[in-house]
C-alpha cells in the first residue's frame, strides 16, 4: 500500500502522498475534504517540470505537518542543488507555506508549478472518480483560482490564492523564481471553501469556519490536555496510548452547523462526521477524563432525535440518530444520510450515557433538561423498537439505501449463523437486549431521583427484570454454553459465536451462573486472538481474520468487554484483555485504529493492520481511557469515587491525578500486583 | 380549506405541545415566496407551546423558501433539511431552533407503521406470549426479500 500522510482539524482533513502531492487515486480518498465534500482533488508540485522526492515528513501536530523534498527521482545518493519545504496547516482554511532553497554557490532561475483541481466528489465517491452531477468550472479571478461546482441551487467554491504573485491559469499557479546563491524564496498558498447561501446571507456561511489560527489551535490543544487527568505509569506503551487517544479526541472535535457545541467526528477518512453510536461510546469511555464530550453528544443527539415515521431515513419518533452527512448528495436524496436513523443501539445508549454522565458529573440540570427526549427514547424502545411486540429490541431496514444490520455490527453479513447462513428479518441481536435492560434500570434511577416519577421508575424496573429473565431463557444456547448472537423474526436462535455477548457483561443482563462460561468463551482461543477478542470466533463458517466484522478485532468492542469483565468480577481476565489491548496499541504507535486483523498472536508477532481501517477513530481513541477506568476500578458512588485497582504486574504502578467529577478532582493510584497466567 | 401549508399552520397550535420538547423556546418566521410576493408565518414557541400568526416580525430564526416547496414539507412529502442541504431553503439565525421545529412535520403521505408491516408479513402471533423456537437453531436458507 502507498504510504499516506494526513492532517485533520475536526471534520476537515487532507490526505496526500509522502511528497505532499494530491493525485486522484482509485485506492484511497486523497484530497482536501470538509463537510463530506472533496474541495481539492489535485495539488501537485513540480520544479522545472519534475516531481519531487521526499527526504522526510514531520508530523508537528494533528493539524500541521512539514515535508522536506528534493527535485527528481529518488537515487541512492542525493546531491541536491535545490530543496523544498512544504509546511502545511489546517484550521478552517488550508494553508501551505512553500519554501524553495538554492544550495548552489551561484544564482539560479527555477520554474515552480502547482497544479490545482477539484472534482467536488462526495467522500463516498472519492475513490471511484465517478463524476458528480452538476457543472464544474475553474476560473481565474483577480489573481485567484476559483474552483466551482453548481448543482441546482447548491454551490460550492474552493478559492485558492498565493501571497507571492505568480502566473495563474485555470489549472494552477506558475512562479518564475530567481534565487541568489544560497538564496531562498517562499510563498503561502491558501485554499478556502465557500458555500454561498441561495439568497444573501445564510447560516451555511458559518461553514467558512475561519477557525482560530495556529497559535489559537495550539493553545486550545494545550488546555484540553491540561484539563484531563495526568497519567504517570510504569508502562511507556500505556502512557503513549493514553496521550495519543486524548489528542486524537481533541483533533476530532468540530463545530457543526449549529455552533453552540462541538461534535465529535468519527474516523478518518470515511467517517469524518457525527455517528450517534461512536460518539455515544467515545463519550462514555472518556467520562472520567474529558466529560465535556458526553455533554455535547447528549445535547446534539437530543436536538436531532427522530420525530416521525420516515421509511427513507429509517426514522421513527424517539429514535436516536445513526449519522449526519453534509454532502450535497443527501440534499438530492440519492442517499438518506443527511439525517439517517438506521441504528437500534443508539437510543438505549443515549439513555445509558445520560445516566452515566450524571453519575460522574452531578449535572442534574442536564437530566431534567433532557427529560422529554429521554422519555421519548424509552417509549421508542417499547414501541417502534419492539417490532415483534414481544419485549425485545428488534430492527429491520426499510430504506432501500439503508443499513441491513443496525447494531454496532452494521455490515451486511455480520449477523449470521454458525454455518454462515443469513437469518431472516427482523433481527434482535443479543447486545441490544443488554442495552435495553441497562437503559431501563438506569432510567428508573433518573425517574425516581430527578423526574419525580416513582411509579414510572417502578414500572421500568419491573420491565427490566422481566426482560432479563426472558432473555436468559430465549438467547441461551445450552449445548455450547453461550448466548445466541441474535433471534430472527421467527424466534430462531442465530447461533454464531461472536464478541457481542461480551457487551452483555457490561450491561449486567447476564445471570450470575452464566458469566463464567461466557468469559471462558471470550478468552478462549477461538475468540481471543492474543491481541484482543475477535468480532467472530475462529472456526465459524464465515470467520476471516481480515473480515471487517467477521473476525477483525475492534478496540471499542473490546473496551466494553473489559468493563463488563470488571463488572462481573473477572479481574484476572479483565487485566489480561486490557493488557493485550495496550500491547496492541504499542504496535500502532499508540494510536489504536478502528480495527485490526484477527490473526492469532502465535502466528503473527505483531497485530496486522486491517487495510481500510480508519485512524484516528473516536471510540478507539477512547479505548485506553476505558481500559484505565477498568484497571483502576473507578466507579462513582453518589458523591464519591471508589477506586479498586486490579493491575497486571507488567504495567507497574499507575497514577492518575486529577480525575474530574462531582467530587471536584480526585487522584487514583494502583500497583501492578496481578499475575497473569499463560495458558 | 387552503393549501397544505395553511392546514399545517392552522393545526399547529394543537399539535405542537405533544411533539415539541418542553424546553423548546424561540421564534421562527417562514418567508414563503409565491408568484412574486412573500407570505409570512410567525411561530412563537414557549415551553413547547406554540402561537401562530401571519406577522412579518423579527424572529430568532428566519427560513425562506418557495411556498410550493413548503407545501411538500407540510404534507410530509419532502424533508426540510434535505432541501436545506441542496440550498432550496435558506436559514438565517438559529438553526437549532429549526432542528427542534422539524419535529412537527408529518410523515410522508401513505406511510404505514413499520410494526404492522412486519407483523402482517410474518403472519405469526406476536406479543409477550409468543412461543420462541429456541434450543435448536433453525434458519431461513435465503434472505427474505425486503419489501
Amino acid at each position: 500500500m502507498k504510504e499516506l500522510v494526513s492532517i485533520l482539524d475536526g471534520n476537515t482533513f487532507v490526505i496526500s502522498d509522502v511528497q505532499g502531492d494530491i493525485d486522484p487515486s482509485p485506492d484511497y480518498p486523497s484530497g482536501l475534504f470538509a463537510w463530506d465534500t472533496r474541495l481539492i482533488s489535485k495539488w501537485v508540485l513540480t520544479i522545472d517540470g519534475e516531481r519531487l522526492t521526499p527526504l522526510s515528513v514531520d508530523d508537528l501536530q494533528y493539524f500541521e505537518n512539514r515535508f522536506f523534498l528534493v527535485p527528481g527521482e529518488p537515487t541512492h545518493y542525493i546531491d541536491a542543488k535545490t530543496s523544498v519545504i512544504r509546511h502545511r496547516t489546517l484550521g478552517g482554511l488550508f494553508e501551505e507555506r512553500l519554501t524553495v532553497l538554492n544550495h548552489r554557490n551561484e544564482p539560479t532561475v527555477l520554474t515552480v508549478r502547482m497544479e490545482v483541481a477539484s472534482d467536488f466528489a462526495d467522500v463516498f465517491d472519492a475513490r471511484g472518480g465517478k463524476p458528480r452531477p452538476g457543472q464544474l468550472r475553474q476560473i481565474v479571478d483577480h489573481g485567484r483560482l476559483k474552483l466551482c461546482h453548481q448543482r441546482g441551487h447548491h454551490r460550492v467554491e474552493t478559492i485558492v490564492t498565493s501571497t507571492e504573485p505568480g502566473e495563474v491559469d485555470e489549472s494552477g499557479f506558475t512562479f518564475r523564481v530567481e534565487l541568489d546563491a544560497h538564496g531562498q524564496w517562499s510563498t503561502t498558498l491558501r485554499a478556502v471553501a465557500v458555500f454561498p447561501g441561495a439568497q444573501g446571507h445564510d447560516v451555511r456561511e458559518n461553514l467558512l469556519g475561519y477557525r482560530p489560527d495556529r497559535p489559537e489551535l495550539r493553545r486550545e490543544l494545550a488546555e484540553w490536555v491540561a484539563a484531563a487527568p495526568q497519567l504517570t505509569c510504569g508502562s511507556k506503551v500505556l502512557d503513549n496510548a493514553y496521550r495519543r487517544g486524548l489528542v486524537d479526541l481533541a483533533a476530532l472535535q468540530y463545530t457543526g452547523l449549529t455552533s453552540q457545541f462541538k461534535l465529535t467526528a468519527t474516523g478518518l477518512p470515511w467517517y469524518m462526521t457525527l455517528f450517534g453510536r461512536h460518539s455515544l461510546i467515545a463519550s462514555y469511555q472518556a467520562l472520567p477524563f474529558v466529560p465535556g464530550i458526553a455533554r455535547n453528544t447528549l445535547l446534539c443527539l437530543a436536538l436531532m432525535q427522530g420525530s416521525r415515521i420516515d421509511d427513507f431515513r429509517d426514522e421513527e419518533p424517539g429514535k436516536i440518530l445513526h449519522e449526519v452527512r453534509y454532502g450535497e448528495p443527501g440534499g438530492f436524496e440519492e442517499q438518506p444520510r443527511t439525517l439517517y436513523y438506521g441504528a437500534a443501539d443508539t437510543t438505549p445508549l443515549f439513555v445509558i450515557l445520560l445516566d452515566e454522565y450524571e453519575r460522574w458529573t452531578g449535572d442534574a440540570e442536564m437530566v431534567r433538561r433532557l427529560e422529554f427526549e429521554a422519555r421519548a427514547a424509552l417509549t421508542w424502545l417499547d414501541t417502534y423498537g419492539d417490532l415483534m411486540g414481544d419485549g425485545y429490541l428488534w430492527y429491520e431496514r426499510r430504506s432501500p439505501a439503508g443499513l441491513e444490520n443496525q447494531g454496532w455490527k452494521d455490515s451486511a453479513e455480520a449477523i449470521i449463523h454458525s454455518d454462515g447462513a443469513l437469518p431472516g428479518h427482523p433481527r434482535a441481536t443479543c447486545e441490544l437486549q443488554g442495552y435495553k435492560y441497562d437503559a431501563k434500570v438506569r432510567a428508573a434511577r433518573l425517574a425516581r431521583e430527578f423526574w419525580n416519577d416513582p411509579r414510572y421508575a417502578d414500572r421500568l424496573i419491573r420491565e427490566a427484570e422481566a426482560l432479563k429473565i426472558r432473555f436468559n431463557r430465549d438467547f441461551w444456547i445450552e449445548d455450547g454454553e453461550y448466548y445466541a448472537l441474535a433471534l430472527d423474526g421467527e424466534g430462531n436462535q442465530v447461533d454464531a459465536l461472536a464478541s457481542n455477548m461480551g457487551h452483555l457483561l457490561w450491561s449486567g443482563i447476564v445471570d450470575e451462573d452464566r458469566a463464567e462460561p461466557v468469559v471462558r468463551h471470550l478468552l478462549g482461543d477461538r475468540l481471543f486472538s492474543g491481541w484482543g477478542v475477535r468480532s467472530l470466533a475462529r472456526g465459524q463458517r464465515r470467520y476471516n481474520p481480515v473480515g471487517y466484522q467477521n473476525g477483525g478485532v475492534w478496540p471499542a468492542d473490546n473496551s466494553l468487554i473489559v468493563l463488563g469483565l470488571r463488572r462481573y468480577g473477572f479481574d484476572e481476565s479483565m487485566a489480561r484483555l486490557a493488557y493485550a489491548m495496550i500491547e496492541a496499541s504499542g504496535q500502532f504507535d499508540g494510536r489504536l485504529p478502528e480495527l485490526f486483523a484477527g490473526y492469532d498472536r502465535k502466528v503473527t508477532r505483531r497485530p496486522v493492520q486491517y487495510p481500510r481501517a480508519c485512524y484516528p477513530f473516536c471510540s478507539s481513541a477512547g479505548t485506553p481511557m476505558a481500559l484505565l477506568r477498568a484497571l483502576l476500578g473507578l466507579q462513582p458512588h453518589e458523591e464519591h469515587l471508589t477506586i479498586v485497582p486490579a493491575i497486571p504486574e507488567q504495567l507497574g504502578r499507575i497514577e492518575l491525578v486529577g480525575i474530574p467529577g462531582r467530587w471536584g478532582r480526585i487522584d487514583a493510584f494502583g500497583h501492578g500486583r496481578l499475575r497473569l497466567f499463560n495458558e | 380549506m387552503g393549501s397544505p401549508t395553511d392546514e399545517f399552520f392552522t393545526g399547529l397550535e394543537d399539535r405542537a405541545p405533544e411533539l415539541l420538547p418542553t424546553t423548546a423556546r424561540g421564534t421562527i418566521r417562514f418567508d414563503l415566496d409565491e408568484d412574486g410576493h412573500t407570505g409570512y408565518w410567525f411561530v412563537a414557541i414557549n415551553r413547547g407551546n406554540v402561537l401562530v400568526s401571519r406577522e412579518n416580525r423579527e424572529a430568532d430564526c428566519v427560513v425562506r423558501t418557495k411556498k410550493s416547496l413548503f407545501d411538500e414539507f407540510a404534507s410530509g412529502a419532502a424533508h426540510i433539511l434535505s432541501a436545506f442541504n441542496r440550498n432550496d431553503v435558506t436559514v438565517q439565525g438559529s438553526l437549532p431552533l429549526l432542528l427542534t421545529f422539524r419535529r412537527v412535520f408529518p410523515s410522508p403521505p401513505g406511510t404505514r407503521d413499520p410494526r404492522e408491516r412486519v407483523r402482517a408479513r410474518l403472519g405469526v402471533r406476536t406479543g409477550p406470549g409468543r412461543r420462541l423456537r429456541t434450543g435448536r437453531p433453525g434458519r431461513l436458507e435465503r434472505q427474505e426479500t425486503q419489501q
